[in-house]
């Protein structure tokens, strides 16, 4: 941060807090002003809409309409139950009303995920909407309330990460939550998305960030934007200040303008000092974090009653004659956004979702809009340069120096080549965050984060094959010793066969019960059974009593 | 055979090692122009004859090891070897001196170990102690060209040349000197060899040897003190002026951060220390002022140029740093216990020697790792009030 910057900032944004200066990063050219020229436009109702259900990593889908059922706006189509850790359900609402065509996979564009089910919906344009109930005292809603609206409205993490955001609250009443970050930074190049949303409406995501404060209960809220989003602090500092509907706790903290400072652990570290410990949860160290694009959309579904189906996504690029930030429907295909930004379909482009260091290359245009992506460029020739020819590493340590997790990427990429996994995972291979800052500056051009995601990806399939091959060693040998086992009490009955022991057959006879009643009564039998099944379906009701109310209000009793 | 990359990031930053080098080169200028002008053209015959074998004998190597040869020889680290190497050995030298210490530099040292960053030594120091080594005369003749013999040459009747000529000083950037420095490395080129013996003889030796570089005062100073020009062409400034010229160019990488300053700060900073702690004025010991042991030899050079290849250098920061104590102090001790010329070339090969276990140790502690448990920092600022 240099002091002239320092001081204009200063001066422009009032009342802020500046972070502390992190470790490496980079600062690469950021582009970003081509999509910020126009304000954030809807688009038109497409004919069709592919809306994503399901995750490709896994789940059950319970579908809650079916092919050919007319649908309204804001109608709930279908809930994920995901696979992952500590995830609840995730619905997926129908973002305008239409029929349901057909069920299928299709493209999504999303950093990780890129096949999903998607429901069909051709919509016709009416827009039918199911009356949603506003909350009319969003100032007193309690937390369990609030978390309860935002699973409803299938709320997940719009930064990227896709994290189902109730459970991150939920997550969060097993440890205090000291501090909570909503993530303005958006450091990565072209992507804009969450700068005009605050820049246009910054009232609503503090509204949003403050609902979210109260669902953790969170000592302090703290927004973290870069110091180069003049015109986004500036809303914000206007917002914090003017917002007088609820007593606001909200924070602003500048930090400096690199790339990666967005990454979540290290944007906690840049703004409370903590470190989060490696394999831990932020919220166990008394941190939540979660994008400002998410606090928008909890404003939108706790005030207005909308659950999430639309989102705001930066299309940009040099083959798109004007750039600009669409809030568009989930489902939209990247297609019809291209042609409404006047896409030049003479020049050849890549489709990119996500930003140029740590988003994926589409295989094809008809890739559709999910609730995470937040950027789509068509890149052109001079928007990513053909890649160099790769040399060989030199151990320059220009890596070392940008890496903002302090791990040796020129070492890693000795021990990728020669596949010393014990090194790698010594060297912290799997801290690597894969945000790519050693390949943007090495200048022998080496691949290097997609060599470490290779190498991630063999040391866990080689740690699955030897979690199973351990399995299967314990289910041999507890067979050999099951048999050994049989073989020894087989040999045991027999040595005793030969010797009968008289007294040993009396005992075996049971003695007549003092009441009079045989050992095997039928009577005795029967009652017995009739208890049992007694005992389950008391049990099995219990269970279904206190799903119930789990349900209705599970943050009364953290456990 | 570009190839689109296989995922993200799509951007960079425009480096590359080509243009690394290329600025490495220009930074050695000014050192090597002080040389030229000190000590005449035998540097630039060096630098081109180790060129022209490097290229060579680089082109041969990847052409047998079945490498795109122009994509390799493009990356220019072969002329950074070759140039290092060529200012390193004396001025003067026979091009078949050049020739084996380039070549054993280029094959053996780089690419019998795996080519570009796989040496695990400095492949023009190992070059220059291969030469040291087998060729300890040839290695120690510094010819520089500063006097002619004035009149006819005459042989008696026994074959021994008379030296009853005068000299007569010439500058070592004429016509007469490169035609000597010329005769230096292609000695074929005369055909009697009793007259190259004394031609040889009559060209002015300025060797570095400690000793007498040590034992003096600054010859800058003295210098200024009895009014003389710095730079009169007196062998006697040479090493100094040249040191200045090199820390420029050192100055000039740091400043374009292709080197970090670990490296060369810390063996500057531990050559400095271990003179000024030796260092007894009147003692009968000569070790030499600290000043003369940064800029009475090779030492800038070395700091800024040959300890700082990456590829045989320790990697991390304070592997860096603990490197060039070794160096440092392993430059004292050669050079004044040591029976060496100079001693960069030995100094950096041990620290080659222990790079390796300099990056296995001194590992920066990783982003999350190694933390005290329960250790929540204050809060960064208490918020302000609402109006």
């Amino acid at each position: 941060m240099s002091a002239l910057n320092w001081i204009s900032s200063k001066l422009f944004a009032g009342d802020t807090v500046y972070a502390r200066h992190t470790y490496g990063g980079i600062r690469p050219q950021s582009f970003k002003q081509h999509s910020l020229r126009s304000r954030i436009m809807s688009t038109p109702i497409p004919a069709q809409l592919t809306i994503p259900v399901g995750a490709a990593d896994g789940g059950t889908i319970t579908q809650l309409v079916a092919v050919g059922e007319q649908v309204l706006k804001y109608q709930k189509l279908a809930s994920i139950q995901l696979n992952r850790d500590g995830c609840s359900e995730v619905f997926a609402h129908a973002p305008t009303s239409g029929v349901i065509a057909e069920i299928k996979s299709a493209r999504v564009a999303d950093h990780r995920i890129q096949q999903q089910l998607c429901l069909l919906l051709t919509t016709d344009g009416h827009d039918d909407a199911l009356v949603v109930e506003p909350s009319y005292d969003p100032v007193n809603l309690n937390s369990a309330e609030i978390v309860d609206i935002i699973r409803e409205a299938g709320i997940i993490g719009m930064g990227g990460a896709g994290f189902p955001s109730a459970d991150k609250l939920d997550s969060a009443f097993n440890s205090a939550i000291d501090i909570l970050i909503i993530n303005a930074t958006e450091c990565e190049p072209y992507i804009t998305a969450d700068e005009s949303l605050i820049r246009e409406r910054a009232k609503k995501t503090v509204l949003g960030a403050e609902l979210l404060q109260r669902a953790c209960s969170a000592t302090r809220c703290v927004f973290a934007i870069e110091e180069s989003k003049r015109d986004a602090i500036e809303a914000l500092t206007k917002a914090l200040q003017a917002d007088t509907e609820v007593a606001s706790s909200c924070e602003l903290v500048i930090i400096p303008t690199k790339y990666p400072a967005g990454s979540e652990n290290l944007l906690i570290h840049c703004v409370t000092g903590i470190e989060v410990p490696s394999g831990e949860y932020p919220a166990q160290s008394g941190v939540l974090m979660l994008n400002s694009g998410t606090a928008y959309a909890v404003c939108e579904a706790v005030v207005q009653g909308k659950p999430c189906i639309s989102r705001i996504t930066t299309l940009c690029g040099e083959t798109l004659q004007t750039p600009k930030n669409f809030e568009v429907l989930i489902g939209t295909s990247a297609n019809f956004l291209f042609d409404l930004c006047g896409i030049d379909n003479s020049v050849a482009h890549r489709s990119i979702v996500g930003g140029p260091l740590m988003g994926r290359e589409l295989n094809a245009d008809d890739a559709v809009i999910y609730k995470t992506t937040n950027c789509l460029i068509a890149a052109g020739p001079a928007d990513i340069p053909m890649p160099a020819e790769e040399r060989a590493c030199i151990r320059c340590g220009f890596c070392a120096d940008v890496c903002p997790v302090r791990l040796l990427p020129q070492q890693l990429l000795a021990f990728s080549k020669s596949s010393d996994t014990d090194a790698l995972v010594e060297h912290g291979l799997f801290d690597c965050i894969e945000c790519g800052a050693c390949d943007y500056v090495c200048p022998s051009h080496i691949a290097l984060v997609s060599t470490y995601k290779d190498s991630k990806a063999c040391i866990e399939a080689r740690q699955q094959e030897v979690d199973r091959s351990a399995y299967w060693q314990q289910r041999f040998q507890y067979r050999q010793y099951r048999l050994k086992k049989d073989k020894d009490q087989s040999l045991a009955r027999k040595s005793a066969n030969k010797t009968p022991a008289p007294k040993l057959e009396k005992k075996a006879t049971p003695a007549p019960l003092p009441n009079g009643q045989d050992f095997f009564s039928k009577e005795k039998a029967s009652a017995e059974i009739a208890a049992a099944v007694a005992r389950v379906k008391a049990r099995r009701e219990a269970k279904t009593r206190v799903n119930g109310e789990s349900h209705a209000a599970p943050k009364d009793d953290p456990k | 055979m570009n190839t689109l990359r296989p995922g993200a990031p799509f951007q960079h930053s425009g480096k590359d090692v080509a243009q690394l080098m290329q600025t490495l080169l220009y930074a050695l200028l000014p050192g090597i122009f002080c040389s030229l002008w000190f000590f005449g053209y035998g540097i630039l015959i060096n630098i081109v004859l180790a060129i022209l074998f490097a290229l060579f004998a680089e082109a041969v190597v990847l052409r047998l090891r079945g490498k795109h040869i122009f994509l390799h020889l493009s990356d220019k680290s072969v002329l950074v070897t070759a140039v290092l190497f060529a200012v390193a050995i004396p001025p003067g030298s026979p091009w078949w001196l050049t020739a084996i210490g380039i070549v054993f530099a280029v094959v053996i040292a780089k690419h019998l170990y795996g080519g570009l960053g796989q040496n695990p030594f400095n492949p023009a120091m190992c070059g220059y102690a291969m030469l040291l080594l087998a060729f300890p005369l040839e290695m120690t003749s510094w010819h520089v060209p500063g006097e002619v013999l004035n009149g006819p040459l005459t042989v008696d009747s026994l074959g021994i040349p008379t030296t009853t000529t005068e000299r007569q000083l010439i500058s070592p950037l004429s016509w007469t000197a490169f035609q000597q420095s010329a005769l230096l490395a292609f000695p074929f080129a005369v055909s009697n060899t009793v007259q190259l013996q004394e031609f040889i003889d009559g060209l002015v030796l300025a060797t570095p040897l400690i000793e007498f570089k040590m034992a003096g005062h600054s010859a800058l100073l003295a210098a200024r003190d009895s009014g003389a020009s710095l730079f009169a062409r007196g062998s006697e400034t040479a090493w100094e002026i040249i040191n200045i010229g090199y820390l420029l160019g050192g100055l000039f990488l740091l400043y374009k951060r292709i080197i970090s300053w670990h490296i060369p700060l810390a063996i500057i900073a531990t050559v400095l220390a271990v003179s000024a702690l030796m260092y007894a004025p009147g003692s009968v010991a000569v070790y030499g002022t600290p000043y003369l042991h940064l800029f009475g030899s090779a030492t800038m050079i070395g700091a800024f140029f040959i300890a700082t290849d990456p590829v045989s250098a320790a990697t991390t920061k304070s592997g860096k740093i603990i490197y060039g104590i070794i160096i440092g102090v392993s430059i004292y001790a050669i050079r004044v216990w040591g029976s060496y010329l100079d001693s960069i070339a030995f100094a950096v090969l041990f620290g080659n020697f222990c790079a390796p276990v300099l990056d296995q140790y001194c590992r920066p502690r990783i982003f999350g790792h190694g933390l005290r448990r329960h250790s929540r920092p204050a809060v960064i600022s208490e918020r302000p009030a609402k109006p």
